[in-house]
């Protein structure tokens, strides 16, 4: 049962035939295709990160846009305001200086109507008076008498005209 | 019954070969390469049918030279990796009635633990010199002598498990047949179920013991 012969070295030449067919046929197609799988993974994992990378990138550059965008339209809010609030106080004050000037222009309107009209009564009163003193002197007053009647009557006149006028 | 172990001889140039044996090699062999072939036929990148087989065997076995020898690991792939193809055909081809296992027969499996031994020490000195000899005498000179036994005795050890445990269960399948009535064919059948195991196992043995004396002598 246990006996050794020529069978030990046929059958290591057998295994090594063997291996140099299987290395040849097998082996070597099958470790070449398993690198190949593994490169082909690492190159999808490869690409599949630079992918997420730039996704990532991209995403942060949005934000980033995003946040300036706002930004700036804060800042154009703002300024409207601020251009708003500007005009609104100067046509304020336009309109202020108007009034104002409106104001003064009414009272100087007022001064002269009532200067217009001191003046006119004025002369309406001395027109009265001549004809007043023509009636007296119709009456054959003395030259003296006369004079001092119409002096009176005007004095007299003018201070109650004044008065009541101011 | 009687024939168990009586073999059939041939002479040929003067030198007697197991005729049964090296039929039996070249079946195993006809069938490992029929097999790569089917595999390899047409290799996609996503696997499919015998393929799967040949990846798991390959990278497996890649796996397992990678942790034992590191870099130089991969030379000895495609020799270990039809190490295993081999001795696993061979040993459930027995399994097989009217067929036999070509390790059932000790110059089988002598032939291959020799060859691994060879190789280990062809390596060893190959890719370490002087100081793969100087190891033999580690820790102290006298060692020597225990060293020297431990490597006589891997080769015998490799050989003489494989050829025991197939041999057993060849024997155990026949005397089990001829021993039970045909009406009770439970134990036959377990007993069939358990030498596929063992054959399995002890292809598995045979070949990570060899990666082992192979990763010793060659590891950096």
């Amino acid at each position: 049962m246990i006996e050794l012969n020529a069978t030990l070295i046929a059958q290591v030449l057998n295994f090594l035939i063997l291996v140099v067919i299987l290395r040849a046929l097998a082996y070597k197609p099958v470790a070449n295709m398993l690198q190949q799988r593994a490169d082909k993974i690492k190159e999808t994992i490869d690409k599949a990160n630079a992918d997420k990378k730039a996704a990532e990138d991209t995403l942060a550059q949005y934000k980033s846009q995003l946040a300036d965008a706002q930004k700036r339209a804060q800042e154009i809010v703002d300024k409207a305001e601020i251009t708003a609030r500007q005009e609104r106080e100067a046509l304020v004050a336009e309109t202020k200086k108007e009034i104002d000037r409106m104001k003064q222009n009414a009272q100087l309107e007022i001064q002269n109507e009532r200067d217009r009209a001191f003046d006119q009564m004025k002369a309406e009163i001395v027109s009265l008076s001549l004809a007043a003193a023509e009636k007296i002197v119709a009456k054959n007053l003395t030259s003296k008498e006369n004079d001092k009647l119409v002096n009176d009557f005007i004095s007299g006149l003018d201070k109650n005209m004044f008065e009541n006028a101011k | 019954m009687e024939h168990i172990g009586v073999r059939e001889t041939v002479q040929f140039m003067g030198l007697t070969f197991n005729w049964e044996t090296l039929c039996m090699t070249w079946l195993a062999m006809a069938i490992v390469i029929v097999i790569s072939c089917l595999a390899v036929k047409s290799l996609k990148v996503i696997p499919q049918g015998w393929q799967n087989f040949i990846e798991i065997v390959v990278v497996w076995l890649q796996g397992q030279l990678d942790n034992m020898m590191g870099k130089r690991g991969s030379m000895f792939a495609p020799f270990i990796v039809s190490l295993f193809l081999f001795l696993l055909t061979c040993n459930l081809l027995g399994l097989i009635p009217t067929l036999a296992s070509p390790t059932n027969d000790l110059n089988t499996t002598l032939g291959l633990a020799l060859l691994v031994v060879c190789m280990v020490h062809f390596f060893g000195l190959y890719f370490k010199g002087g100081h793969y000899i100087a190891h033999f005498f580690q820790p102290f000179p006298p060692f020597v002598v225990i060293n020297m036994i431990e490597e006589i005795a891997k080769p015998i050890t490799l050989a003489f498990r494989l050829f025991g445990n197939i041999l057993a269960g060849e024997i155990l399948i026949i005397v089990l047949l001829h021993l039970l009535p045909i009406w009770m064919p439970i134990p036959s059948v377990l007993w069939l179920g358990f030498s596929i195991f063992i054959s399995c196992v002890h292809a598995v043995i045979f070949t990570m013991l060899s990666m082992a004396y192979l990763g010793n002598a060659v590891k950096e």
